[in-house]
Order: C-alpha cells, then sequence, then structure tokens
C-alpha cells in the first residue's frame, strides 16, 4: 500500500507522544497507592486528597499569580515589540528582534542560572516576583510571534482611513487597531498563561522559599504514597492546559480571518 | 461639460518634488485643481499618481515646494486635519464595525445628537444605494457594495475635496461603468471637487472635466478630454490615450500662422501653426492622426480635402468597426484606419487597393 510505512510511523509517533499522558488519568482514578498495572478498580479518592493539602493550595495560589503576572506583562511587552516591528523601521531592527526571539531557543536551564546569579548579585531576594521576571523572559518571544501576525495581517490603509477620519494616533489605536488585535491578544494571554503555568526550571531557581505547581510536584516524588495525588493532579492540569490553548488557537484563527489575513502558522 | 476657466482655485502644487530616499518620485509637480472640478491624475504604473494623491490627503510628507488646498499652505498639516477625504484602492472598511459604524466614524467629534447623527448616516447610505444595509457586518459585503460605504463614509463629512485612488479598478467591468457613470451623477450632486487616480484612460476621459497625464513623476499634459485626445502634447501622451499613427515627416518652411510640411505618402501640405504640439525640437518631427480621421472611400465618393491611393496590408474585424492597416502609395509606414461598418458595404480584403481621404486639419505636428 502506497504511503503505509508513513502512516506506521505516524501511529508510532502519537503512541509514544500520547501514551504518557493517556496513563495520567488510567492512574489518577486507579485504586491503588502503586503506580503499576494490572489496576484495581475505580475511585475518586485521589481527588479528594488533593483537596486536603494545603502546601499544594498555597503553590496552586502561587502559580495563578505568576501566570496572571506574567501574560499580562509579556502580552503588553509583546504588543509593543510587534506594533514597532510591523510598522516602523529603525536601524539594526533584525538585529534587535533576534536578541528577543533568542530565549525561544537558549536552553532554558543557562537562563535561569544566568538569571540567579544576576538577581543574587544586585541583592534583589527571591520570591515570586523573581519568577515571574524569568517567566516574562521565556514568555515574551512567544507573545511577539503571536501578535506579529496579529498586527501583520492589518491593513495598513485601515488606519490610514482612522486618521483621513479625523482621527489621532491614539485614538486610532483604541478605535481601530486593538479591536482588531483584540484575538490575538486574547490568544496571547491565554498561552503565555499556561507556559507559566508548568513552566519548571525558572521557578525551581528563582522562587527562593515559595514553590509554584511544578514545583511542588517535583518535591512530591521524594514520597511514594503522593504519587496517584500527582497523576490526578496532572490530570487536571493537562485538561486546563488544552482547553486554554484551544480557546488561544480559536481565537488568534478568528482574528486572522477577520481581518481578512492569511494564516501564517501559530502553535497549534 | 468643461467648467469656466474662472471658478476658483482648490488646489494648487506649486513645484511639488518628493523622494522616497534617492528615488525621485515627484519630479517639480505644478498645477491647479479648480473647484468643483472632476479631476483626474492618469499615467501608466508607478509614474507617481498614489503619491501626488496622497500629498493633498497629508499622508505623504512633501520634499520641497508647496501644496495649497482652498488657499492654505497645507505644510505641517496633517491628514486628521485637512478638508480632504479619501476613498481608498482597498476601500479601507473597518472589519470589525458595521456598515452604519463605518460610515458614521468620521462623526464621533461631530457636535450633533446621537439622532441627528443616525439620520445623516441613513442619508449618506440613501445617497449611495445601500439604504437599508446599515445594520449589515462590513465583511459581508460584495466589492461594489464596499466600494459604496467607502463613498458614503468619506461624503458624510462633506469635504472640500474627495480623493479617490483607483476606485474601480477591483470591480468587474460592468459594474465599473455603471459605477462611472454613478460617480458622475454623485460629483454632480453634491458639487464637491473630485480627484481620480486612474490608469484606465478611457475613464479618464469618460468621467473626468480635466486630466492630467503623468509619465515618471512629471505632468506631461493637463488639458479636457477632448483637447487631450485631439491636440496631445507629445507622442507619448498621444501613445497612451487612444491610438495614433504617426508618419515621418519633414518641415519645409514655417511662418507664425502656417507651417509647410512635406511627408512621404501624403506629398506636400500646409497646416496652421496651432496644429503643432509641443515645443519646438522635442522630437523627431513628424505628423499625426487618429485612426478615426482617415476614411477609405468607395465608389464614387469624393474626398472633402485630400486623397490618395493605398493598399490593404490587415483587416480586423469588431461587428459595428473594422480596423484596417493601410500603406499609403510611397509611405514608410502602414497606418492604423478605423471604418463604422455600414450594411451593404463590402469590408476589404488584405491586399486590395482602396483609396483613402483624409483632411489635414485633423492631423498634429509633432517636431
Ligand atoms: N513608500 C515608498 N518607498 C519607496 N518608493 C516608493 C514608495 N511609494 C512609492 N514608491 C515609488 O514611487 C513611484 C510612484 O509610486 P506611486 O504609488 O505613486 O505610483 P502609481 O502611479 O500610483 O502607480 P500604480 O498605478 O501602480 O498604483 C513608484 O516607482 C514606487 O515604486
Ligand atoms: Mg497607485
Amino acid at each position: 500500500m502506497k504511503g503505509g510505512g508513513f502512516k506506521i510511523y505516524a501511529v508510532a509517533y502519537l503512541i509514544f507522544l500520547y501514551a504518557p499522558i493517556i496513563l495520567l488519568p488510567i492512574f489518577a482514578f486507579n485504586n491503588a497507592a502503586i503506580i503499576a498495572f494490572p489496576l484495581s478498580g475505580f475511585t475518586t479518592k485521589w481527588f479528594q486528597a488533593l483537596w486536603a493539602e494545603p502546601a499544594l493550595w498555597n503553590a496552586a495560589k502561587n502559580s495563578l499569580i505568576v501566570g496572571v503576572s506574567t501574560s499580562i506583562l509579556s502580552t503588553a511587552l509583546g504588543v509593543f515589540a510587534a506594533r514597532a516591528s510591523t510598522r516602523y523601521n529603525f536601524p539594526g531592527k533584525g538585529g534587535i528582534l533576534g536578541m528577543i526571539m533568542l530565549p525561544l531557543v537558549l536552553p532554558e536551564i543557562i537562563l535561569a542560572v544566568a538569571l540567579l546569579v544576576l538577581l543574587l548579585g544586585i541583592g534583589v531576594p527571591l520570591s515570586m516576583f523573581t519568577v515571574t521576571l524569568g517567566h516574562v523572559l521565556v514568555c515574551t518571544p512567544f507573545s511577539i510571534a503571536i501578535l506579529s501576525a496579529a498586527f501583520q495581517s492589518l491593513d495598513r490603509s485601515l488606519e490610514e482611513a482612522s486618521y483621513d477620519l479625523g482621527e489621532n494616533a491614539v485614538t486610532t489605536f483604541w478605535l481601530v487597531i486593538l479591536p482588531l488585535v483584540m484575538p490575538g491578544i486574547i490568544s496571547s494571554l491565554l498561552i503565555t498563561f499556561t507556559i507559566s503555568l508548568d513552566e519548571f526550571i525558572m521557578a525551581f531557581f528563582l522562587a527562593g522559599t515559595e514553590s509554584t505547581l511544578p514545583v511542588y510536584i517535583f518535591s512530591q516524588f521524594r514520597f511514594p504514597q503522593a504519587v496517584p495525588v500527582i497523576m490526578a493532579l496532572g490530570t487536571i492540569l493537562v485538561l486546563l492546559s488544552i482547553t486554554l490553548l484551544s480557546i488561544a488557537e480559536y481565537f488568534r484563527r478568528r482574528g486572522i480571518a477577520r481581518t481578512g489575513g492569511k494564516d501564517t502558522g501559530g502553535f497549534l | 461639460m468643461t467648467l469656466p476657466a474662472e471658478q476658483p482655485t482648490m488646489i494648487e502644487f506649486k513645484d511639488v518634488h518628493k523622494y522616497y530616499g534617492d528615488y525621485h518620485a515627484l519630479r517639480g509637480i505644478t498645477a491647479t485643481i479648480r473647484a468643483g472640478e472632476f479631476f483626474s491624475l492618469l499615467g501608466p504604473s508607478g509614474c507617481g499618481k498614489t503619491t501626488l494623491l496622497r500629498t493633498i490627503a497629508g499622508f505623504e510628507d512633501i520634499s520641497s515646494g508647496v501644496v495649497m488646498i482652498d488657499a492654505k499652505d497645507m505644510a505641517g498639516v496633517p491628514a486628521n486635519q485637512r478638508p480632504t477625504n479619501m476613498v481608498f484602492q482597498s476601500y479601507a472598511i473597518f472589519p470589525h464595525l458595521t456598515v452604519a459604524e463605518n460610515v458614521g466614524f468620521g462623526l464621533r467629534k461631530d457636535p450633533r445628537t446621537k439622532e441627528e447623527k443616525a439620520k445623516a448616516v441613513s442619508e449618506a447610505l440613501e445617497m449611495v444605494g445601500l439604504t437599508g444595509f446599515g445594520a449589515r457586518a462590513a465583511h459581508a459585503l460584495s466589492g461594489g457594495q464596499r466600494q459604496r460605504v467607502a463613498l458614503a463614509r468619506a461624503l458624510i463629512l462633506k469635504p472640500k475635496v474627495l480623493l479617490l485612488d483607483e476606485p474601480l479598478s477591483a470591480l468587474d467591468k460592468k459594474m465599473r461603468e455603471q459605477m462611472q457613470v454613478e460617480l458622475i451623477k454623485l460629483q454632480r450632486q453634491v458639487g464637491i471637487t473630485f480627484i481620480l487616480v486612474t490608469h484606465d484612460q478611457e475613464e479618464a476621459l469618460v468621467m473626468s472635466d480635466r486630466i492630467a497625464v503623468m509619465f515618471d513623476g512629471e505632468i506631461a499634459q493637463l488639458d479636457d478630454p477632448e483637447t487631450l485626445y485631439r491636440k496631445p502634447a507629445n507622442r507619448r501622451v498621444a501613445n497612451f490615450i487612444g491610438t495614433m499613427n504617426f508618419l515621418p515627416a519633414k518641415i519645409v518652411s514655417e511662418t507664425s500662422q502656417s507651417i509647410q510640411v512635406e511627408a512621404a505618402g501624403f506629398g506636400s501640405f500646409t497646416v496652421a501653426a496651432d496644429q503643432a504640439s509641443g515645443k519646438k525640437g522635442d522630437e523627431e518631427t513628424a505628423v499625426g492622426f487618429r485612426p478615426e480621421t482617415l476614411t477609405i472611400l468607395f465608389d464614387d465618393q469624393k474626398a472633402s480635402d485630400r486623397e490618395a491611393m493605398a493598399t490593404v496590408e490587415e483587416v480586423v474585424y469588431y461587428g459595428d468597426m473594422t480596423y484596417y492597416d493601410i500603406r499609403l502609395d510611397g509611405a514608410p509606414v502602414a497606418m492604423r484606419l478605423s471604418m463604422r461598418n455600414v450594411p451593404g458595404r463590402p469590408v476589404l480584403d488584405i491586399g486590395a487597393r482602396a483609396r483613402v481621404a483624409w483632411s489635414t486639419a485633423a492631423l498634429v505636428l509633432f517636431r
């Protein structure tokens, strides 16, 4: 059969990719403290156990605060950068943009260590604030990529029409540009929030005595009896991530369709 | 439909230059556009039509010179404070707003009440034939409808000048011809100065009171359509607007009243001094004929002025018209000739001999 080899490869790849994720809910609902087959009955007790875990609630609260702050900050930075890079020409534009996008490909552990050394050097105490800083560094390139596409698909003459009809640069931004890139902004907020939510390395290095959800999960793996609970938590996190990313992609596509542009990629 | 010359000036260009980096896009534009005029900027792609239009709108800074609108120097006046409105080539309809919101966009700072504004919007929509379309989403419109929304949006502000950048180029032929007529009517109705950019010579001839023909950032000729067609300033203009035949010629003698010319195939003849175009020495001397000023004589028809024998070299049949390429005996090149087809009159074949008539008063002398 033509293409059969490719089909087998594709199926094998998908199994490799998703089998671990499918195992999460299986063991989250499995009535046994040990992660092993055969399964021994259905239970929701691991989910109930989540409620009675103050350290987990604290980590979740931290993650939420960091995630929201990160998504707002990096999206705001992304708006400025995308606007500048699609509308204005300035010397060294390519180089500067390249530098901004660099964190996307640099090993995160290098970034985290460098940031840690810097922050300790200038005497900034480690806290959720420093984690947010690290996350903004990681997330801003994603924001820029999403928002550049949104700004790029904006027809220049729409802005000119607004000036022509008596509006100035500020009112044009509010009345024309912002509504048209809003789907991109929502998409960027959701994606950066999701990235921040499950980012581990920065949070591990920069959190000080506090912890975020991923750091909490990592620390719990020292206790074998906590593993099914972590499976339950992981199940919730996976569902949350998928939901957020789907909504983000919906907004990204809607934005491009609305401004009449062509789909030029995206993360999903 | 030419307006009287004493109509007040609406726009004045004085030696306007525009550079994009090293590229000299506008090279000394000097021209006057009158109030209430339907004015066209006509020229091939890249000649600077859009650039010139955008200097009026305020989207393009000029490198030197003066642009005046209604006797006010526009230097330093931003686009949102100029008494002009523009219909963009892409129409630039705001996709996130309804038709009514688009049309009313420019009324935001208008002191009128909400009801009065809504009334103004529905009047504007009525004017462009879109009554009842107010609640439609902007992206659910056809090309022609978008064009009308763009017109209504610009005209509702009652600008002194309406700028139109190739507004019809995105429409199909039928729709384009219909919109041409509607635009002319609309312009007469509102009495606003219209400035139209187009590269379609027919469109410019049909719609305009006056036309500026542009080449390479310069205005080659600024005249009413009839003068442009009848007496083009040079061979390039003549070729851009319609078709013209050129025959090499020689000037034998010249007085202030008349010029004695000799051209192979045409023989020797006298033309009035005002039949000569352009400045002396601009181009190789030639006489120019429009195809319809040459006629084939049938049977015992008589020439009113001059006639000569010719051979048919090519025949193109168009239904109502036939185009012939004919070569006058002794002429170095063939000439295009158009004849209206009349019942009972034969279409000639290639190689046929024919008597061709012309009037020396209809030719243009390039020198
Ligand atoms: N922003 C710009 N930067 C550099 N060059 C430009 C810019 N805008 C226009 N030009 C150049 O200036 C010249 C005139 O452009 P313009 O848009 O006025 O042409 P046009 O007559 O409107 O042509 P078309 O019929 O193709 O629209 C062109 O050669 C164009 O490449
Ligand atoms: Mg143009």
